[in-house]
């Protein structure tokens, strides 16, 4: 594994970094746990890793809270999103996804840009992004900023909307209703509690009034298809419905409804039948506790 | 291809200017420019933790990470944890002695760094970890002989 690296400490050198290299191989490279996999199983080829890690701008590296919600710097890892204490108390679906990705240390150094950017069908923070209906900020290489919801930034297995003069530099999540309740989390199923690529996920941020009537309801399924799927139909279901008693005919309709966004492959992990068996019961435990 | 670059950073407390390729993994910086072999190879895919260190007091595996990266920062490796004069090792390494925690010693000296920082984030928060966290806190430490209950419980007598 050989690569030529270079570090751009600012925006600036970034953007002219990714001018220079339009007609070469590049990658970024973010925390590399990833890519740097990825590398080793590819045959030596003349690249350059435009190495993120070293860039110190704030749009890349912070979570600030914004007019219209929150956003976070691309750069920013899976430890300090587990941590942070504003996304908890508002978006526990991210938080929560952040702190069942791998282990403490990839979670150190695992960005939530490159969770987003490798587009595996099995990224947890961006299962959560999707619930949350994110929106992607992406600078090309002039400068010019381009904002896409996250829902259309996957395109297939691991291919996204990026073009090559385009890196992903922050994520916004649009602000929750203040006078609403918050039903967000994170559920995950492996083979084994520590360390699993999901069997299957399900990413729920359900907003209800005072009368617990569903007003919003964002749900995400990971590793069911080839990429992350917004369970839409469920999601519009739910709607005008009352979170606390939703009977059980409406819950099955529900996670018949969820079910439908499922395409999922029998592999080494689980087969199709038992994905689905495990899918339909997680979208029901959503109303059973 | 590839030009070398430089880079200043501290290993177990001392200070330290290396030109390395860029490619270079942080393991192979340690294990084979500095000679460091405390840290062991294990799966090099970041799934076993044998390969863990601290970078700026944090557990990282270092199979996963770029050498260049630790530019600026301090790492410390086992080889780096305090002896006193009296020939006292540190803590967690004695306490996983002396509950037998230790049987082909391979996954040792990752699990005593990464113990280390959840040790070290525990006393800075002041709590008293429960079972179930001390086993989230080594979920990226493989062990293949102990069963980690021994493991479990040579981290509770710390508290
Ligand atoms: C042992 C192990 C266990 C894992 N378990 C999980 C898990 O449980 N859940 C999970 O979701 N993931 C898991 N992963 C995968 C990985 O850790 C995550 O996807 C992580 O978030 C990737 O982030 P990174 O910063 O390391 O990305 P990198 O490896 O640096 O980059 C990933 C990809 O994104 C591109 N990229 C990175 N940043 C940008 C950017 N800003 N703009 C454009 N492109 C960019 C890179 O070029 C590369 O193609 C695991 C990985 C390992 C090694
Ligand atoms: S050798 Fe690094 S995690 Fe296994
Ligand atoms: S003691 Fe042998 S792997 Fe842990």
């Amino acid at each position: 594994m050989k690569f030529n690296v270079v570090s751009p400490e600012n925006t600036k050198e970034l953007l002219e970094l990714i001018s220079v290299n339009q007609d070469r191989y590049f990658r970024f490279g973010a925390g590399y746990t990833d890519l740097l996999i990825e590398l080793k199983k590819q045959p030596d080829e003349d690249l350059t890793v435009i190495n993120l890690a070293q860039l110190t701008d704030d749009i890349f590296t912070a979570i600030s809270k914004i007019a219209d919600g929150f956003r976070i710097g691309s750069l920013v890892t899976a430890k300090r999103i587990s941590l942070s204490k504003d996304l908890q108390s508002n978006y526990s679906v991210l938080t929560e996804a952040a702190k069942k990705l791998a282990s403490g240390q990839v979670r150190q150094v695992a960005t939530i840009g490159g969770n987003i950017c490798t587009a595996s069908p099995a990224g947890d923070m961006a299962c959560a992004l999707v619930a949350l209906q994110a929106n992607c900020e992406i600078l090309n290489s002039n400068g010019t900023l381009r904002i896409i919801p996250i829902t259309d930034f996957f395109t297939g297995v691991r291919t996204t909307v990026l073009q090559k003069d385009e890196v992903l530099r922050s994520i916004v999540i649009p602000s929750n209703n203040r006078k609403n309740k918050i039903y967000s989390n994170f559920i995950k199923i492996g083979t084994r509690r520590a360390m699993e690529c999901s069997i299957v996920s399900l990413a729920y941020h359900i907003l209800t009034d005072e009368k617990s009537i569903i007003t919003h309801a964002g749900i995400a399924l990971g590793s069911v298809a080839p990429t992350i799927m917004l369970a839409k139909s469920a999601c519009d279901y739910l709607l005008g419905k009352s979170f606390s008693s939703l009977n059980p005919s409406e819950i099955k309709e529900f996670s018949q409804k969820i079910l439908e966004y499922a395409s999922p492959i029998s592999d080494i992990r689980a087969s199709a039948w038992y994905r689905t068996e495990v899918l339909g019961n997680v979208a029901k435990s959503i109303f059973e506790n | 291809m590839s030009q070398s670059i430089k880079i200043n950073f501290t290993i177990n407390g001392k200070r330290t200017e290396l030109t390395i390729p860029p490619y270079m993994l942080l393991i192979d910086l340690i294990r084979e420019e500095l000679g460091l072999k405390g840290t062991k190879p294990g799966c090099l895919e970041g799934e076993c933790g044998a390969c863990t260190v601290l970078v700026n007091g944090e557990a990282v595996n270092s199979c996963l990470y770029l050498a260049i990266n630790v530019d600026g920062k301090e790492v410390i490796t086992v080889e780096g944890l305090p002896v006193t004069p009296e020939g006292e090792i540190d803590p967690v390494q004695e306490a996983l002695i002396q509950h037998g925690a230790v049987q082909c010693g391979f996954c040792t000296p990752g699990m005593v760094m990464s113990i280390k920082s959840f040790v070290a984030q525990c006393n800075k928060d002041n709590i008293i970890p429960s079972p179930d966290e001390i086993k989230k806190a080594i979920e990226g430490n493989l062990c293949r002989c102990t069963g980690y209950v021994k493991i479990v419980e040579a981290v509770e007598s710390l508290f």
